[in-house]
This record gives C-alpha cells, sequence and structure tokens, in this order.
C-alpha cells in the first residue's frame, strides 16, 4: 500500500514573505484581472467530462490498452482476413484433404511450379481451390484490357489453363502431368476464344501464386484458416448480439422494477429469483433441441426480411439468441435495479424533483449518466461469457452445424482426428482463449476506468 | 434459524416444481415421440403412447409427474433402457455416484489450491510471485474446460501415455487426474483472483492493524484473523461453482468418455426419452438448489454479523 503524499509544506504559509513588505500594497494589487490571466484560470481548470477522465484512465492502463490492441487484431483477422485469402470457409477443395498447415495440394504445387515461368508465362488455374477440373459451360478472362470468352463441352480433368502473354494464341490448355520441375512444358493444345462472353459466362480469375493452406486442411479439404476466421466472426457477432439483448431486457426489467418499487418491484424481483436458481445450462440444452424444428419451419417460410436475415446465421445461433433473451437477462436486471435504488435516493435526484423536473427528465439526465458505468461493464463482461456458452452447445453438437463454423464447432470438428492432427484444435482453440481473454482483461479495465470507486 | 431453513425449503420446493414445469413443456414441445424409430409403425407408437400414458392430455401427465414425483416414483425410461425404473439407472448404475465424486473432487480441488494461491498472491502483493499467479489465472479463466480437457487428453494420454485416455467409470486415482484438473481448472483459477481482492481488502482494515501493532505474526495474522473476514465472497461463489461444475461435467464427461449423469442427460435430451430427461432435471437442479441453500447457512457460521431471516437485496 503507497502512504498518502503529505504535502512537505503547510498550506496555510502561503508565502514566507516578509510581514512589512505584504502590506505594502500598491493600487496595481488591487486591478482587475485581464483577459489573459482570466483565459489562463479556465485553461487551468478546465472541467474533465465523465468520459474524457474514463478514456484518460483507461489509456494509461497497459494491460488493458495491449488486450485492446491484440482484440482489434483478431477482429482484423475475423472479418478482414477472410477478404485477403482466397478461399472459402464453405467451399470443399478437391485433393486438398487432411493438410497440414503452411502445405500445398497436389494439384496447388504443379500450378506453384507453372508460376515460376513467370517470364513468358502467365499460369493460372481454372477455379481456385478445385484447379484439377473445369466443368461443362462458358467461361471468360479479363487480361491486359482484353476479354477472352470461350465455351467449355466437355468437362476438362487435370488440367490447367495457361495465358501467354506473347504468344499468338494467347489461351492454351497444359496437362499438369507435363509440367516439369522449373515450370516449362513441352506439349499444349490451344484454346479457341472470342472476345464477345456468352450471357451466362462466369468469369475466372488469373493467378500467378497459390497461397498456402496456412493453418491447413480438414478432412473434407475446407481450408482451415478461412473456417477459423469464419467461425471467429461467428463467435464475436453472437458474443455482441447476446450481450446487447440482455443488456435490453436487463436494463428495462431492472428499471422498471427499481422505479415502480412497492408490490411490483416486490413481484418482479422474485420472478428473478426464481430464474436465478434455476440451473440454465439444463434448460439451454432442452431450449436448442425443441426450438431446432419449429424455427427452421418458420426460417423456410419467411425467406424474405427478417426471417431471411436470421435464416442465414441458423436456427443454432438464433436459439443462443433466444436463450440469452429467456434466461441471461436476471444478472444485468438485478444490476440495474440496484443502481437504481442506490441513485434514487440521492440528493441531486432529490434536488431535480423539488425542481420541478419531470420522471422522463430525472431519468434521462440523471439516473441513466449515472449508472451507465455499470451498464457498460456488465455488457462488456457478458460477451466472452456469451462466447462461452455458443463454444460448449458447438461442441457438444447443438450449436451451429456445417459447413457453418463457430470456434467451438470446429473445436469439436477436431476432436475426431486429435491424435494425428492436433494443430485442427489448437489453432480455434488458440483463437477462442485469445478473444475470451482480451475481451476479459478490456473488461476489467473498463470497470477501473468507468468506477474508480470499485478500484483495489 | 429453523424457520429460515424451513422458509428456504419452501421456496426451493417451489424452485423445482416451477423447473419441472418448464422441463416437462419444453420437452414436449421437441419434435417427433421417443417411439419413432425405423420399424416404428402410427399402431405401434399409439400402443406405446397408452401403455405410458403419453396418450392423456398434458395437464394430467404433468400432474402424474409431481405426484410420482412427491412418493418417490420417477418412472421407467421410455426408450434408452426401456422399461428399467429410472431411479435405478441414475442411482443404482453408478451414475450419480460417479458424478457426485467427479464434481465433489473438483469442487475441494479448486478450494484447496484457490484459496491458498489467492491469500499467497495477496501477501506477496505486487511481487514477481503475485504477477506470475495472476497471469496464470488470468488465462485460466480464459480457457474453456473442453480445450483444456482435449489438450490434456492430447498430450497427457495420447503422446505421452501417462494417464489413461478413457476414464470409464473412474476405477483408480489415476483416471481422476485429468477430469478432475480439466473440471476445476477453471474455479481454480477464479477463486484465486476472488481470494486475492478480498483479501486484500480485509488487509486494509483497521483491526489487522491493531493486530500487527500488537505483535501478532504474519502467518497467523493471515491464517486466522483475515482469511475468515476475506472468505466471505469465496463463499458466496461457490453456489455458481456447483451449477458450473454441473454444466462443465457434460463437457469433461463426454471427452473422457465418463458414463455420469452429464452425459446421460445430454443423451436422453437427443433420444427424447421423457422420463430419464425430467429425472436428471429434476436431480440436477435439487443439487444446485441444495447448494445454494448450504451456502448460506455456511455464511452465518463464517461471519455472525449476516442475519439470515432479514432478506436485504
Amino acid at each position: 500500500m503507497k502512504k498518502p503524499n503529505f504535502a512537505k509544506v503547510s498550506p496555510f504559509v502561503v508565502d514566507p514573505q516578509p510581514i512589512e513588505d505584504a502590506f505594502n500594497l500598491t493600487p496595481e494589487d488591487f486591478a482587475g484581472t485581464t483577459m489573459e490571466e482570466r483565459e489562463s484560470i479556465v485553461e487551468k481548470h478546465k472541467s474533465v467530462s465523465y468520459w474524457k477522465d474514463a478514456a484518460r484512465r483507461f489509456r494509461a492502463n497497459t494491460v488493458s490498452m495491449v488486450a485492446l490492441c491484440i482484440f482489434i487484431l483478431i477482429l482484423l483477422f475475423a472479418f478482414i482476413g477472410p477478404l485477403l485469402i482466397p478461399y472459402n470457409y464453405e467451399d470443399q477443395y478437391r485433393s486438398a484433404q487432411e493438410l497440414d498447415p503452411m502445405k500445398y495440394s497436389d494439384s496447388e504445387q504443379v500450378v506453384l511450379k507453372a508460376a515460376k515461368n513467370a517470364d513468358a508465362f502467365f499460369a493460372t488455374v481454372i477455379q481456385p481451390g478445385s484447379m484439377t477440373a473445369i466443368r461443362k459451360g462458358s467461361y471468360y478472362i479479363q487480361q491486359d484490357g482484353q476479354t477472352y470468352a470461350f465455351t467449355v463441352t466437355k468437362a476438362i480433368e487435370k488440367t490447367i489453363l495457361v495465358y501467354r502473354k506473347d504468344a499468338e494464341n494467347k489461351l492454351s490448355l497444359v496437362k499438369m502431368k507435363d509440367i516439369g520441375d522449373d515450370g516449362t512444358w513441352t506439349e499444349s493444345t490451344p484454346l479457341e476464344y472470342t472476345d464477345t462472353p456468352e450471357a451466362d459466362a462466369k468469369e475466372i480469375k488469373l493467378v500467378t501464386g497459390i497461397f498456402p493452406h496456412v493453418f491447413g486442411t480438414d478432412s473434407s479439404g475446407r481450408d482451415l484458416m478461412a473456417r477459423t476466421m469464419f467461425g471467429a466472426q461467428v463467435s464475436i457477432i453472437i458474443g455482441i448480439a447476446a450481450a446487447l439483448i440482455v443488456l435490453i431486457i436487463g436494463s428495462i426489467y431492472g428499471s422498471v422494477s427499481g422505479l415502480a418499487g412497492g408490490v411490483t418491484d416486490f413481484v418482479m424481483m422474485r420472478i428473478v429469483e426464481l430464474i436465478y436458481s434455476v440451473p440454465e445450462v439444463l434448460i439451454v440444452l432442452l431450449l436448442q433441441v425443441v426450438l431446432k424444428d419449429p424455427l427452421q419451419n418458420w426460417f423456410d417460410a419467411h425467406k424474405t426480411g427478417i426471417g431471411g436475415l436470421l435464416g442465414d446465421l441458423g436456427t443454432g445461433i438464433v436459439s443462443i439468441f433466444i436463450t440469452f433473451a429467456l434466461l441471461y437477462w436476471v444478472t444485468m436486471a438485478r444490476i440495474v435495479r440496484g443502481q437504481v435504488l442506490q441513485l434514487k435516493k440521492q440528493e441531486f435526484v432529490t434536488a431535480a424533483h423539488a425542481l420541478g423536473a419531470s420522471k422522463w427528465r430525472i431519468i434521462k439526465r440523471h439516473l441513466l449518466p449515472n449508472a451507465v458505468g455499470a451498464l457498460v461493464i456488465t455488457t462488456c463482461l457478458q460477451i466472452p461469457s456469451a462466447i462461452f456458452l455458443e463454444s460448449f452447445l458447438s461442441f457438444l453438437g447443438l450449436g451451429v452445424s456445417a459447413p457453418m463454423a463457430s470456434l467451438g464447432s470446429l473445436c469439436s470438428d477436431a476432436l475426431a482426428s486429435i491424435e494425428f492432427h492436433p494443430h485442427r484444435l489448437v489453432f480455434p482453440a488458440v483463437t477462442l482463449t485469445v478473444i475470451v481473454l482480451t475481451l476479459n482483461l478490456i473488461g476489467d479495465g473498463l470497470r477501473d476506468a468507468l468506477d474508480p470507486r470499485l478500484k483495489k | 434459524m429453523l424457520s429460515y431453513i424451513v422458509k428456504r425449503l419452501l421456496g426451493a420446493a417451489g424452485t423445482l416444481l416451477l423447473i419441472m414445469a418448464i422441463t416437462f413443456f419444453l420437452m414436449n414441445a421437441i419434435p417427433g415421440s421417443p417411439f419413432l424409430t425405423e420399424k416404428s409403425t402410427p399402431q405401434s407408437i399409439e400402443l406405446a403412447n397408452k401403455k405410458y400414458g403419453l396418450d392423456k392430455p398434458l395437464i394430467v401427465q404433468f400432474k402424474n409427474y409431481v405426484f410420482n414425483y412427491l412418493q418417490g416414483d420417477l418412472g421407467v425410461s421410455l426408450k434408452m433402457q426401456e422399461g428399467t425404473p429410472v431411479s435405478k439407472i441414475i442411482f443404482e448404475q453408478g451414475k450419480f455416484e460417479i458424478s457426485i465424486k467427479l464434481g465433489l473432487c473438483a469442487l475441494a480441488l479448486a478450494i484447496v489450491i484457490g484459496i491458498p494461491l489467492g491469500c499467497i498472491a495477496a501477501y506477496r502483493r505486487g511481487g514477481w510471485l503475485d504477477g506470475f499467479l495472476r497471469v496464470i489465472t488470468t488465462v485460466g479463466v480464459a480457457i474453456p474446460t473442453f480445450v483444456l480437457a482435449t489438450l490434456m487428453l492430447v498430450f497427457f494420454a495420447v503422446h505421452l501415455g501417462w494417464l489413461p485416455a478413457k476414464s470409464n467409470t473412474l476405477p483408480d486415482f489415476k483416471s481422476y487426474i485429468m477430469p478432475v484438473i480439466s473440471l476445476s481448472s477453471y474455479y481454480t483459477c477464479y477463486i484465486a483472483k476472488l481470494t486475492r481482492t478480498s483479501m486484500l481488502d480485509t488487509i486494509n482494515q483497521d483491526y489487522i492493524r491493531t493486530a500487527k501493532a500488537k505483535g501478532v505474526k504474519t502467518r497467523s495474522l493471515i491464517l486466522k484473523h483475515a482469511l475468515r473476514n476475506s472468505l466471505i465472497p469465496v463463499i458466496t461463489y461457490l453456489g455458481p461453482v456447483t451449477a458450473g461444475i454441473i454444466t462443465g461435467s457434460f463437457v469433461v464427461e463426454s471427452t473422457f468418455q465418463i458414463p455420469g449423469l452429464g452425459k446421460y442427460f445430454v443423451q436422453s435430451v437427443l433420444n427424447r426419452d421423457y422420463t430419464v430427461i425430467m429425472a436428471t432435471t429434476v436431480v440436477l437442479s435439487a443439487l444446485v438448489i441444495f447448494m445454494n441453500l448450504v451456502v448460506d447457512l455456511a455464511y452465518k457460521i463464517v461471519d455472525p454479523r449476516i442475519t439470515l431471516t432479514a432478506k436485504e437485496d
């Protein structure tokens, strides 16, 4: 414990100047202050708003700032990352099953070899990922301001499409087995093309290199890094949305109960106590099973608007939201009620009341700003607990299901081959742990910053 | 004191009734019938429904559940072990015993390790040991149970081969190690954090300074004077710990393939075995509610200042 820093000089001795000097006053000593002096006084005593003060305290907290930075990096990884890598979380890439981290599939290795020959040739994959085959249909390529359109009448297997900048016939097909280690080949089939693509033609993007499967792939050939990014996205969205649901329901219920008081308060708090003593996980597991089919039916019936939006999320996630809305708001309601009860008795509220402020104005101007710190802290700490619950349910096989991914379901999927491919568990598990860890630390920092009275 | 206990028991009965009602209506809302199999026909399902009284109105069914439970009759399993009394499945096949053993070991470990760690951290506040423990406990509360359980499984059972991978009926000491550690790690860390904070609070109080001034040795100052008062928040937390250990047991039991109550509950939900769902829910809930009551009574023993009759929010 630090000792309080007592002032070395007593505050009563203002200035140790000789006594006779102090009575030698001139008219200048009674002159009014100049504008600069006034401004400097205002500057010196500038009032710091609650939020500025809290932000300053938060910034001074190294641990929380580091946690915040790491969390922002994870947000970038989860939300920007998928745009930067050529793989998709749900596509199953051919011949890319069961790859270890930083490895390429056989067909990708061929393209890599061809790409070495970049001086004269431009190697390309026909479809990123499933490079070994091009299906029937019309396609087009845009390169150097030109459009090359062609039609495939029969699926072409184990061949890559090559664009040669300087050749007469720019597009040709080369068999993968013909490509040597230095990236050259002797045999190729020219491809006939026009410059006007057909209406239903699909664009094929040329690539010069292949991105490795940084986290490896799973047994169905899905890229694990893409899945981890997507899973992190899903987990973070679930956490934030669930925390918001809890915030809204809990704070409305709690403030109504606290403000109303009397019998209403008593009844509402008994309900909270009942819900509080229900072991929620038992009910959550039941709810997950119960809600699955009705939700799916509802989604099928409402394909547009909000139904479509929720349908994209899947029944698992939506029932997690419903669970939170039903069971998890009680802690928030208790905290808000406690805050309201505490604030209601404060003198400034009585004063505002005496001055004739309306009930709404008291809530808006006096109660809410004072309770907001507690609300922010509780909401922030609710996010990791929602992420925990989701991963727990997904781990038991009840949350999201493939091809959707969440960090919990990825961990659960990894269990099947844990003896041979432990990295499949490690990447999502570490991501999950780091997210929860940083959110906890940010929450702790917020508590210290927003409510300094609590600081130990 | 007695009137308080009676009041709480009545409240517990009310809560259990509510839980039964929620469970009953939820499980009846699960689509499909427990008797729906590949071989079943509408007639056979109807026959089975009649046999187990599922053809009656829901209210009558629920009333039957309540009355039978009051007489200690938990019914017979509808599907997973058809015809076997549920009480026999839960209590005589060792499921309850295994889960209780596992849970109590985890709870004991969390208390026995967590509280001393918290005391040490508070005592060495600001030192390297405190910093080290803070890192460990902060990371510890961020690792989900299933991650720790599976990582331990891979490392100690598969790679090193020191510990058995499948604990089954927990025959010996060795098979307890991994399930208990993975189940209790979160709570150990949380209790250590809680103890540290509340110990620091207590150490700064006047009576501790007085004791110090009177020459009480640091050791007994911490153990005798400070510990008692700093345990109150820890005891409050033991209620949620019980609920959490039951939750964790679902994961741990399925990871280490322990045939306990948690695993059986998950299976019964997936199989729609109504009577088993109801019985496991009631037994597990009763456990949590009972533990909350014990915690509230433990308060009184640790801190006589707390009056139980005046209920203050």
